[in-house]
């Protein structure tokens, strides 16, 4: 298995508003607080990377207090000159929410090429809230994120200039300079939440697809429709095209890390996730379809998550570094998932950087039969 | 009762409510207010035939994927003129309806013997950004559009099964595909509005908090050669479910008399 560490470079603060998204006022962002904040995320970014971990994950979010990246290549472009052998996976950035998408295929064009060839790049739609943060019509969310990945892989992939005539976006020149150094472009991973359309887009081009935040048994479920997929499509899927993305709390006893898990890995959940309802469902973002699935089996909202029912369904991982390592099988041996993308968090940056060094020494090892492959080639492309 | 039916326009299925007799008069609804023939739309019905269609994504009117822009529903309504052979038409519109009709009339006022603006949105007005409903959730949206919130019980949703709450989001999902960004309004309009020829009458809600009568009721009258302005003080947003008789009368006496006139 292969290691990723995950930063969604959070604002951590305690509030009574009825949402963390959009309307929540920035007037509570403290930007001395931020600076501190920022360079010590960054530490830890490339503390991960001394301590083994394969890739470091940066992902764009607007206006909340969930997830203070609003430009994922601006982070993405300190990490690559401050490391030397780790991934650097945006994930991702939100297509249909860029005017203009050749700027995503420039920038990490020259993200690959300064770092000689470490970039991931995903491809998002951007969660519901961010389409009131923009302004961009929900209902045309889709289709811009299917015609802007065209044109970002044909910028990439295609000698310029070239004309490209779509419904959301134009050009008579398209003739990015950079190139990207990855051959043919660099992967592209789509991070979901496992809408029928998505995994079905992304089988085909296979790409790989990283769930998110997802119970246990819905991962399960969509990665087997993902596997499907592949077959349909005529290959079958490697298990670098099946990623999650699982908050890990490893401590030196069970108790101490339900303790740290109970209050800052619920804090994402029920303080960095909670929203507005109206946040949640713009209209025509989802198709009537996918709608009527949820409507029919409704996923709990993560601001009423408990810590009970979030341990119960695999919505995060915490423990001694033993019980870390059986919970950990499951992802492992039984969804064969290949890749772990995880955030930790102590309570305060030493505590954190503690965290990453017992799982980096005590867990780590245990999932290397994979040392030596490249979790890369191949996949998503 | 009104006579239900379905038909073809232009290759757009839609669902369309008729009853009454007298000179046409088109009904054009506004968000919410799709397949809701109530006591506003009877008491027309007492002078005119009232045809009233749901737009396409809205009630029993299936989603229309190639209305990507206002005009394209004033095209549309044009072509069910033409679809149902009525050469001219008192046209009323409401809110979202009354943008459409408004579209209609400075695209083609010679197919309107009247033109009847109830609280419509879809004009730029200075000093104004309308109220983001698509941000609201249901109490905030009743306290938005209605003075009297009494009246919004007619629009109640009558449960909350998936085909309800599907048929919700798809009357959303057409509203956003034309109402957005920009929200509300089309740039172009307001200019256009100019080449209004038809008698208008606006219909304004004293207390509309969604379209104030000042700034956007102002602007309206001002924008429309001739229009009349009507207003009605126990009405917000929607005064022909807050005061429907009056509104009511208003209309036919406004309609009536432009008849007359031609």
């Amino acid at each position: 298995m292969k290691f990723y560490y995950f930063h969604l470079m959070p604002y951590i603060m305690d509030h009574d508003e009825p949402s963390s998204w959009v309307t929540l006022s920035n007037r509570h962002y403290d930007p001395a607080v931020g600076h501190t904040l920022y360079n010590q995320y960054l530490d830890q970014f490339e503390y991960a990377e001394k301590l083994g971990w394969d890739g470091l994950c940066v992902n764009e979010h607007h206006q909340n207090c969930y997830g203070t990246m609003p430009s994922p290549n601006v982070m993405a472009a300190m990490l690559v000159r401050r490391t030397t052998r780790a991934k650097i996976a945006v994930l991702g950035n939100g297509l249909p929410l860029r005017e203009n998408p050749l700027r995503v295929a420039e920038e990490i064009a020259m993200l690959d090429v300064a770092s000689g060839g470490r970039i991931i790049s995903g491809f998002v739609r951007g969660i519901s809230a961010e389409y009131f943060s923009t302004g961009v019509n929900p209902t045309h969310s889709r289709e811009r994120f299917y015609e802007a990945a065209e044109l970002i892989v044909r910028a990439w992939t295609e000698e310029g200039p070239f004309p490209f005539d779509g419904r959301f976006y134009r050009f008579h020149y398209v003739n990015p300079w950079p190139r990207p150094l990855q051959k043919p472009h660099p992967p592209v991973w789509c991070p979901s939440q496992g809408s029928s359309e998505t995994v079905e887009w992304a089988a085909k081009r296979r790409f790989p697809y990283l769930m998110v935040f997802t119970p246990i048994k819905r991962i399960a479920q969509i990665y087997g429709e993902y596997r499907e997929a592949c077959e349909r499509n005529g290959y079958r899927a490697s298990r670098y095209q099946l990623t999650v993305n699982v908050p890990v709390v490893v401590a030196e006893s069970d108790a101490k890390a339900r303790e740290l898990a109970e209050k800052h890995v619920m804090w994402v959940f029920n303080t960095g996730l909670r929203m507005h309802p109206p946040f949640w469902r713009p209209p025509g973002y989802i198709t009537e379809a996918s709608l009527r699935r949820l409507l029919a089996n409704p996923p709990v909202l993560p601001s009423d998550l408990t810590f009970e029912q979030a341990d119960r369904e695999g919505y995060l991982i915490y423990g001694s570094p033993a019980t870390v390592r059986d919970k950990l099988r499951v992802f492992a041996d039984e969804l064969q998932a290949g890749i772990l993308c995880t955030a930790m968090n102590g309570g305060t940056h030493e505590r954190t950087l503690e965290l990453m060094q017992l799982f980096a020494e005590e867990v780590m090892p245990h999932f290397r039969e994979d040392a030596k492959v490249d979790e890369t080639a191949g996949v998503g492309r | 009762m009104p006579a239900s039916r379905e038909l073809s326009v232009r290759g757009t299925p839609i669902h369309l409510m008729q009853d009454g007799t007298g000179p046409a008069l088109l009904f054009l609804h506004g968000a919410g207010g799709a397949g809701r023939w109530l006591p506003f739309q009877e008491r027309l019905a007492g002078d005119f035939s009232v045809y009233f269609p749901s737009h396409p994504g809205h009630g029993g009117s299936p989603a229309a994927e190639w209305i990507e822009h206002i005009s394209d529903l004033a095209f549309h309504y044009l072509d069910l003129l033409d679809e149902l052979g009525l050469a001219r038409v008192h046209l009323v519109g409401a809110s979202f309806g009354g943008w459409i009709a408004a579209e209609i009339a400075t695209m083609a006022s010679h197919r309107l013997a009247s033109l009847v603006l109830i609280d419509p949105v879809g004009i730029r007005v200075d000093g104004w950004i309308y109220p983001f409903l698509f941000g609201m959730d249901i109490p905030e949206i009743v306290g938005t559009v209605f003075h009297n919130p009494m009246a919004a019980l007619a629009l109640a949703p009558p449960d909350q099964s998936i085909d309800t709450l599907a048929l919700q989001y798809r009357q959303g999902a057409a509203l956003a595909r034309v109402a957005w960004n920009p929200y509300l309004y089309d740039p172009l309009l307001r200019r256009r509005l100019a080449r209004i020829a038809s008698p208008t009458l606006l219909c304004w809600g004293a207390h509309d908090r969604l379209a104030p009568l000042a700034p956007c009721g102002e602007a309206w009258a001002k924008a429309i050669p001739g229009a009349r302005l009507q207003v009605f003080d126990d009405a917000g947003h929607v005064p022909h479910l807050e005061e429907a008789d009056a509104v009511a009368d208003a209309v036919a006496e406004f309609c009536r008399l432009q008849g007359a006139k031609r």
